[in-house]
């Protein structure tokens, strides 16, 4: 099942021979299919190398299209021609030798130092090529020029592939292991190519269009390409022409092969396709995102998946994912048969309807379908050892992702309830780490096949497991927004429920016990909230502000702080003193009580809460006065040149922050009016008040003024004729016509604001569109950092070469999801 | 017990762990350089351009800056400290001219210094005239009132002669090297100055400045000067600042991880094509991020050998990576083995 038995992968240049000995077909004719559309013998798809049209058989293995993976050939280049990408490291290796005798230019006594050290040394090359006079035989060495991509000269003369050929073929291999290259496996001469391997048809697949016409694949064009010149050349040698148009062709084919390998070198002509399409040669195929290395070995495809439409659901808990039938029909898990469930199994194959078993594997690894027909004989058959792959069943663990996966949370082992419909359904609470809303998001759910993965899946990346982040340790799941304020509603002192209301509440939440009666035979938020606490919990928030005595909550009510989002105070002490299980429970069952409460008390905002007075319109008013005069009293000291110009800004740039701070500063004024007038009476204020959604700015930008629109993080200045839009005067520097809205939404905006804020909102759209390019190119660059990284069991931390990069973990080798910020 | 529990699991892949949790939330960070809303003392760069520049390890920031602190007797005194940053800021010759005019065929030019300019930084005429015939003694110089008058002893070529008299103009005339502005701030009554530009040694060698609290976010010249441990400090604490400054939270122990990962070769290395991604030992590893052919080109002409022991090579291979639960292998004995009956 797994690469188990490979060590280690040696790179090493093929060698001439090598090539001779793997392939199977010398190719001569540059051609593909004769005119009956059957393979030319020594052609390109020579059927040695292998088939891809079913029915034809294969002439070296007599495999069929399926079972033959297809046989190497080559092809013979008349003359040598350099391997573009190695042009560069046999120019290295040029100058680093003699060119009069071939040897290394280290004298023999600094050879023998180099040879002698520890783990031998290597003479750097990039130092070499200052040499000026040859240590052994004392001649003087001549200039070297490369000139990209394939242009040797020396003292200005040109050097053609054969005479580099030759000289690299002269050195010896003990210089060679001087300058770091292993003579053994890889000789230099070989970067300079006498024979070119051809990789078999199934490599470069031909297709068939709808018209019978066959298409063939761009390497095969430019292998053609290789080979009619290579042909040409061959009969112009052949017929004593001319050195010149020799040459020309030479280096016609030296162009060829250059684009074979690699059609972006630099300073070569791209290679077209008939239809001015530059042809994928070789590097195309390994390089990039869709690249072999990134595309299909990086990236695996797996099996037993599904993706559909996800949805809320709130009367699932966290660790649960609602699943289709459909998809729970089609999807499959494995049962190990044993003596313990051999009747289960039995029973499952013989099933005709749902929970059935759609494969068996025996114990030989033969996989066969369970039909009509052999059902019978397979519940006869089958043994201990075999292996039942029956239809998904509630509880069965499936893993549960959403795109982008930015962190381990965004992929958890969800048990899955099969329900009615069609899409997949989590629990409202477990949509923070997967940052999924419901506006139609997908996901995907994996089904683990194997007793690890299962376990692993079961014990380890349940929700409930992964609740705390590494980030900065406060929970991912949590209560939010009205939760926030039905935990509010029930615990703020003085809130009594009736005994009927209390009853429905802790029903709803799965609770068949009362807490003891508080006053006049109510009872009081407090006790509830109680109710819902683990047995014995102690707790205390900010300097007694809150206060759980043995699961008793005696003082305060309940915030964001204790059970929200960013700090989650009471639910890390939960998990800490409970674990995951106690915490995802208690989120579960708060969670239904606080919407009974919000559902029993009632709860609602209209526009009513947020209708504007005269005081507040006197204020705004007063606010936008103060900014407009403010902005004019910078403008003037910005005139008359007494403004203080801050470090490292020019005036005008000075000028520009100090007005931004000024009009920005408004809004936050408009917030301090806005706190203190209203009161959490009104509803629409406690929303905000209590964090359980937005914030006051809303608030002001509702019913005060909108106010500053910022474009790249500055006043909107760009425009004609020094104004933002036709609409100002020309040269207008109040800060109204720089993009500050005097107007609230309540008001409505006037056609200039609107532009204004079009152009805000515009550039904030933009912004958040580049920032996810940026940030995620980031993140593939610290993965590949740092994915080496483990933790050893001595608790240092190490990379993949074992070098210890911390003693111990964080100098502490505490887990970070314990710590708290 | 306590701590036991708390331990962080072997084979816990804390890399992966340290990236997503910087990744994910540079996903919510601006990418504008912006300026601590508010007053604005000196130019930062902040969010996820700076947090950019320092895992990229550019050899100067974009906007060096120093804090620099002094002795308490200083610090108290804002005339001190005032005085301090004359010390203490680059002024050169050009920037307390009101004007010049210059002759190169004559080669004489005159330097109308400002007065204003000389007085906020207390230097006299006679001062930058020192200093002058001092650096450029082929040079005759003569003054009225506030103008200098520069000539050229001999006769040289124009060019030269212009070489000469740019580089008198910018010749520093006092303050340290590099710190362009300085301004003064305080904190709980204790004056400070902060700086555009940074010189941590030409600083240290100020000797009223404190030298235990001096502080430079160029990290580079914290490696030269103090070596990788403070680099690997600085690192750290830079990190921090720009989660500090966005308002989000996230643990030391992630910038420490990074940090101790790109000084553990004892210089600073980039996260990145130049940097840990592109050095490591692999050759697939390496294929996989970038530059794929240069990579194999290369282990192929000099016969490298892949491992095969980080996570990306054992991917593509297709084996179990070998981090976390895949470091992990049961084992049964085989005498324990024959003690389990099917019937049990």
């Amino acid at each position: 099942m797994y690469a188990e038995s490979i060590d280690s992968i040696r790179f090493s240049v093929v060698s001439p021979e090598m090539i001779k000995k793997v392939s199977v077909a010398k190719l001569a004719i540059p051609d593909t299919y004769n005119e009956d559309g059957y393979p030319i013998d020594g052609g390109l798809i020579d059927q040695r190398l292998g088939v891809i049209d079913p029915g034809l058989r294969c002439k070296t293995c007599g495999g069929r299209a399926k079972s033959c993976m297809g046989h190497f050939g080559h092809l013979e280049l008349i003359r040598p021609v350099i391997h573009p990408e190695f042009a560069r490291l046999v120019f290295m290796i040029m100058q680093s030798t003699c060119d009069n005798c071939y040897r290394v230019l280290v004298s023999e006594k600094n050879i023998d130092i180099l040879r002698s050290a520890e783990d031998e040394q290597i003479a750097s090359m990039a130092k070499l090529k200052s040499i000026k006079k040859c240590p052994h035989c004392g001649a003087k060495q001549k200039k070297l020029k490369f000139e990209r991509p394939t242009f040797f000269y020396m003292d200005g003369e040109r050097l053609k592939s054969d005479s580099i050929k030759d000289w690299m073929s002269k050195i010896s291999d003990n210089d060679l292991a001087v300058i770091g290259v292993d003579g053994n496996t890889v000789r230099p001469e070989w970067a300079i190519l006498s024979v070119l391997i051809v990789p078999p048809v199934n490599v470069r697949p031909s297709i068939t269009l709808e018209n019978g016409d066959r298409s063939e694949d761009d390497l095969t064009h430019k292998l053609v390409e290789v080979m009619r010149i290579n042909q040409r050349l061959e009969q112009d040698i052949d017929a004593g022409a001319p050195q010149i148009i020799i040459d020309d062709l030479w280096e016609l084919l030296q162009y060829h092969v250059t684009t074979y390998f690699n059609n972006e070198t630099p300073g070569v002509p791209v290679a077209r396709h008939r239809s001015t399409r530059p042809l994928k040669t070789l590097s195309h195929r390994l390089k990039g995102k869709e690249g072999r290395l990134r595309y299909n070995l990086s990236g695996k495809r797996v099996n037993f998946t599904a993706r559909t439409v996800i949805c809320g659901d709130p009367n699932l808990s966290i660790n649960e994912v609602g699943v289709a039938q459909t998809i729970a029909e089609r999807l499959t898990t494995p049962m190990h048969v044993t003596h313990w469930n051999i009747e289960k199994a039995k029973e499952l194959i013989d099933r005709r309807e749902y929970p059935m078993a759609t494969n068996v594997i025996n114990s030989e690894g033969v996989r066969k379908r369970v039909t009509e027909s052999n059902r019978i004989e397979l519940v006869s058959s089958i043994a201990p050892g075999w292996i039942v792959e029956r239809q998904l069943v509630d509880n069965d663990v499936a893993l549960f992702n959403r795109q982008p996966t930015l962190h381990k949370m965004s992929i958890m082992a969800h048990r899955i309830r099969v329900l009615p419909g069609k899409t997949m359904r989590i629990s409202v609470n477990a949509t923070t780490p997967y940052n999924a809303d419901f506006d139609g998001d997908e996901m995907n759910l994996h089904i683990p096949q194997s007793i690890e993965a299962i376990a692993e899946a079961r014990y380890m990346m349940r929700p409930t497991d992964v609740i705390l982040t590494p980030r900065d340790g406060s929970p991912v799941m949590y209560i939010d927004e009205e939760g926030i304020v039905g935990a509010y509603f029930l615990t703020s002192s003085n809130t009594y429920f009736d005994k009927d209301e209390v009853c429905s509440m802790l029903a709803y939440a799965g609770i068949s016990e009362l807490p003891e009666q508080d006053r006049d035979g109510r009872y009081s938020g407090k006790s509830i909230f109680s109710v819902l606490l683990p047995k014995g919990l102690n707790y205390e928030e900010s300097g007694g502000a809150v206060v759980i005595k043995d699961g008793k909550l005696v003082e305060g009510f309940i915030r964001k702080q204790t059970i929200g989002g960013g700090k989650g105070l009471l639910l890390k002490k939960i998990y800490i003193d409970y674990g995951g299980e106690a915490v995802a429970d208690f989120i579960y069952k708060l969670t239904r009580v606080t919407y009974m409460v919000v559902y029993a008390r009632g709860f609602t905002i209209g526009i009513k809460d947020y209708l504007t007075n005269q005081n507040i319109q006197r204020e705004s008013k007063k606010i936008v006065e103060e900014t407009r005069e403010q902005a004019h009293k910078i403008l003037e000291s910005y005139k008359d040149r007494s403004m203080e110009i801050l470090p490292g800004y020019s005036n005008r740039e000075t000028y520009e922050m100090l007005v931004h701070a000024a009009t920005g500063n408004a809004r936050g004024m408009g917030v301090k009016y806005i706190e203190k007038t209203f009161s959490t009476d009104n509803m629409a204020f406690l929303i905000p008040t209590l964090g359980a959604r937005g914030g006051i700015q809303n608030f002001v930008q509702m019913l005060m003024f909108i106010g500053q629109q910022s474009v790249r993080g500055n006043r909107i200045t760009r425009g004609y004729s020094g104004r933002v839009i036709p609409y100002f005067k020309k040269n207008d520097k109040s800060p109204e016509a720089k993009g500050f809205i005097a107007s609230s939404f309540m008001d409505g905006l006037e056609p200039k604001e609107f532009y204004l804020h079009a152009m805000g909102a515009r550039d904030s759209t933009m912004g958040k569109a580049l920032v996810t390019a940026v940030s995620g190119y980031l993140m593939r660059r610290l993965i590949h950092a740092l994915q080496d990284i483990y933790v050893e069991s001595d608790l240092s931390v190490r990379n993949a070469a074992g070098d210890i990069i911390q003693p111990i973990y964080g100098s502490d080798g505490i887990d970070t999801i314990y710590e708290t910020l | 017990m306590e701590t036991k529990r708390n331990e962080i699991s072997y084979g816990e892949p804390v890399g992966v762990v340290t990236a997503q949790s910087i990744g994910e939330r540079s996903t919510q960070m601006v990418l504008r350089t912006f300026h601590s809303a508010g007053i604005v003392s000196q130019v930062v760069t902040a969010g996820l351009p700076r947090l950019i520049e320092i895992l990229d390890a550019r050899k100067k920031p974009k906007h060096p800056t120093m804090t620099i602190t002094f002795d308490k007797k200083i610090a108290s005194n804002y005339e001190d400290v005032k005085e301090m940053k004359k010390r203490i800021e680059e002024v050169r010759v050009s920037s307390l001219l009101e004007s010049f005019e210059e002759n190169l065929k004559a080669g004489t030019m005159v330097l109308n210094l400002d007065k204003e300019a000389l007085a906020l930084r207390s230097i006299t005429v006679r001062r930058v005239m020192d200093m002058i015939s001092q650096r450029f003694p082929d040079v005759e110089l003569s003054n009225e009132g506030n103008s200098v008058s520069v000539r050229s002893k001999k006769k040289k070529e124009i060019r030269a002669v212009r070489t000469a008299f740019v580089n008198i103009r910018a010749e520093m005339i006092s303050g340290v090297e590099g710190i362009e502005k300085v301004v003064v701030n305080s904190e709980g009554g204790l004056f400070y100055i902060s700086t555009n530009g940074s010189n941590l040694k030409g600083v240290l060698e100020v000797n009223e400045i404190n030298p235990e609290n001096v502080y430079t976010n160029d990290m580079f010249e914290i490696l030269n000067v103090f070596g990788v441990e403070a680099a690997r400090a600085a690192i750290v604490n830079e990190m921090m600042q720009v989660f500090a400054i966005e308002d989000t939270k996230i643990n030391v122990k992630h910038a420490m991880l990074i940090a101790d990962a790109m000084t553990q070769k004892g210089v600073i290395k980039s996260i990145g094509r130049h940097g840990l991604a592109g050095d490591k030992e692999s050759v697939f590893a390496r294929a996989a991020y970038e530059e794929t052919i240069k990579h194999f080109v290369n282990a192929a002409f000099f016969s490298e050998t892949d491992r095969l022991k980080g996570v990306a090579e054992n991917i593509i291979i297709g084996r179990q990576i070998t981090v976390g639960t895949g470091r992990v292998k049961l084992m049964i004995k085989n005498a324990d083995l024959e003690k389990v009956k099917p019937e049990d």
